[in-house]
């Protein structure tokens, strides 16, 4: 099952290069207007510039730690009160109506009322990414606990355990690689709801980048900005999925 | 002396639709040491009866005692060893034999170690201690969960088919070795299968039930026809194809009546 293409991505890279490629064509050719589709040379040189000279790393600093920060509150509260949930019908049943109405709120139309509450401070992007994730999050901590197999608690239960202990010796390591799984998708969504955040309420990050060359139409810049957001994503990623790994291995064969 | 006993226990589910009874009055005196088979079609309660003993399900009316005192909830003295999901994958053979002994405060740290690794012996792992339950094959897993309620000390030993996963020759292979381990350590067993050469091999008295909601259709006592004693070759004797056979007729009489 496993060839060399499931190691190195051979397909995966040759169709990325094969679409910059054709990217780089169309905007030398002249048939579009470098306003709209600079070439992607002209991009990376950019992007590079704004990282070397200017103030790029900076600005992803100041966006990464907003969505570290946001998301570690939002993962705080969640796990143990998702936990609650699923174990506990009562929790559940109470909790889980709120929840879901809050979740479906889409986070930007939440932006003037966290600028009437908060102001344009650190605070109003933080209460807006937490909006965005712990209300997701907690539901799927929820799920995450009444998906482990109930043989687990029995086990325990039969072995003397009082239940608050079996959640913790037996509920919470058997749902813990589903839970870091849903913790990096969640992550990943908080860097959508930065991004709203810094455009509309901010003088920093990379929202606030992107925005800032969109009004002088520097669009090399605009996408040198989301293509910063792209790499920062992707690394995050990888080395959640490394530590995936390395914290789970007897779920390699 | 009887040990486990059953007393007019039943058991009713409410559904929408009403009441469902799915164990009719039943009695039971199981001796200590004594390995009794639940025998009967699938979904016929065998193993929600089963489960009242662990504590798992509570019965409608009735009572099981043990050792005199009736059974509420699950505790060490009643351990489970389920069919699928009988170890923690997240933990390594002998901490899950380990596990057994988690809530016990009268070990210490250091007799815990060496009570995992004495049962660990018991049914032939020792080699294994450090692999993961999914390194190693299905019918490993199985011992690993009787070694842990072994460890655990538990009384009784509540068997929720756990064979019936494995192939034939597996599936032969622990049922000689689980006749040894408990000739060695005398537990009370109540072992479910639908399996009739395997209640007819394992089992002092097969406890025979009809389609649900369960009833006693017939009690059989193997031990007073094959003898305590079981090996590889107790399935050659004549003794045994003749009860197996009515066993099967006694299977087959309830479900067919369908």
């Amino acid at each position: 099952m496993a060839g060399i293409g499931a190691r190195v991505p051979v397909a995966g890279i040759v169709f990325g290069a094969a679409l910059v490629a054709l990217w780089e064509g169309a905007a030398r050719s002249g048939l579009v207007a470098p306003l709209f589709l600079p070439p992607p040379s002209v991009v990376l040189a950019t992007l590079v510039e704004m990282a070397t000279s200017r103030d790029l790393l900076y600005h992803a600093g100041v966006s990464t730690a907003r969505v570290w920060t946001a998301f570690l509150i939002a993962a705080m509260m969640a796990v143990p009160i998702g936990i609650l949930m699923g174990s506990y019908k009562l929790a559940g049943r109470s909790l889980e109506p709120t929840i879901d109405f809050i979740r479906y709120l889409p986070v930007p139309a939440l932006v003037p009322l966290a600028i009437i509450w908060f102001g344009v401070g650190e605070e109003t992007k933080i209460f807006l990414l937490w909006m965005g994730t712990f209300f997701q999050l907690v539901l799927l901590v929820a799920d995450d606990v009444r998906r482990v197999p109930h043989e687990y608690g029995e086990l325990a239960a039969t072995l003397g355990a009082p239940k608050a202990r079996a959640l913790a010796d037996v509920t919470l390591p058997a749902m813990l690689p589903t839970l870091w799984d849903n913790m990096r998708v969640t992550l990943g969504w908080c860097w959508s709801y930065v991004i709203v955040a810094e455009i509309v309420a901010a003088d920093s990050g990379l929202g606030f980048v992107i925005w800032q060359a969109r009004r002088y139409f520097k669009t090399p810049e605009v996408m040198a900005g989301v293509i910063a957001i792209g790499i920062i994503g992707l690394l995050t990623d990888q080395i959640l999925r490394a530590l995936h790994a390395r914290l789970f291995p007897y779920l390699t064969r | 002396m009887s040990h486990l006993v059953f007393d007019a226990v039943t058991k009713t589910f409410q559904s929408r639709t009403g009441p469902i009874p799915v164990v009719e009055p039943f009695d039971l005196e199981v001796a200590k040491g004594e390995i009794v088979v639940f025998l009967g079609p699938s979904g016929c309660g065998k193993t929600t009866l089963m489960r009242m003993v662990g504590g798992l399900e509570t019965p409608t009316t009735g009572a099981i005692r043990l050792g005199g005192a009736v059974l509420g909830k699950p505790d060490r003295r009643r351990g489970m060893v389920f069919q699928s999901y009988s170890s923690f994958p997240w933990l390594t053979v002998e901490e899950n034999v380990a596990f057994g002994m988690r809530y016990r405060g009268d070990l210490g740290a250091a007799e815990k170690r060496d009570r995992a690794r004495h049962f660990l012996g018991v049914v032939g792992l020792t080699e294994f201690a450090a692999s993961y339950p999914n390194r190693i094959s299905g019918g490993m897993r199985q011992r690993v969960a009787i070694a842990r309620t072994l460890a655990a000390g538990s009384d009784v030993l509540l068997m929720d088919e756990p064979f019936g996963a494995l192939d034939a020759q597996r599936r032969e292979q622990l049922q000689v070795e689980l006749r040894r381990i408990l000739e060695a350590d005398a537990k009370t067993i109540v072992f479910v299968t639908h399996d009739v050469e395997e209640a007819a091999f394992l089992a002092d008295r097969v406890v025979v039930f009809t389609r649900r909601p369960a009833r006693t259709l017939a009690l059989v006592d193997v031990t007073a026809r094959l003898g305590a004693h079981r090996d590889l070759e107790t399935r050659d004797s004549r003794a045994f194809f003749e009860l197996r056979s009515e066993l099967l007729h006694l299977v087959r009489s309830t479900a067919e009546d369908t």
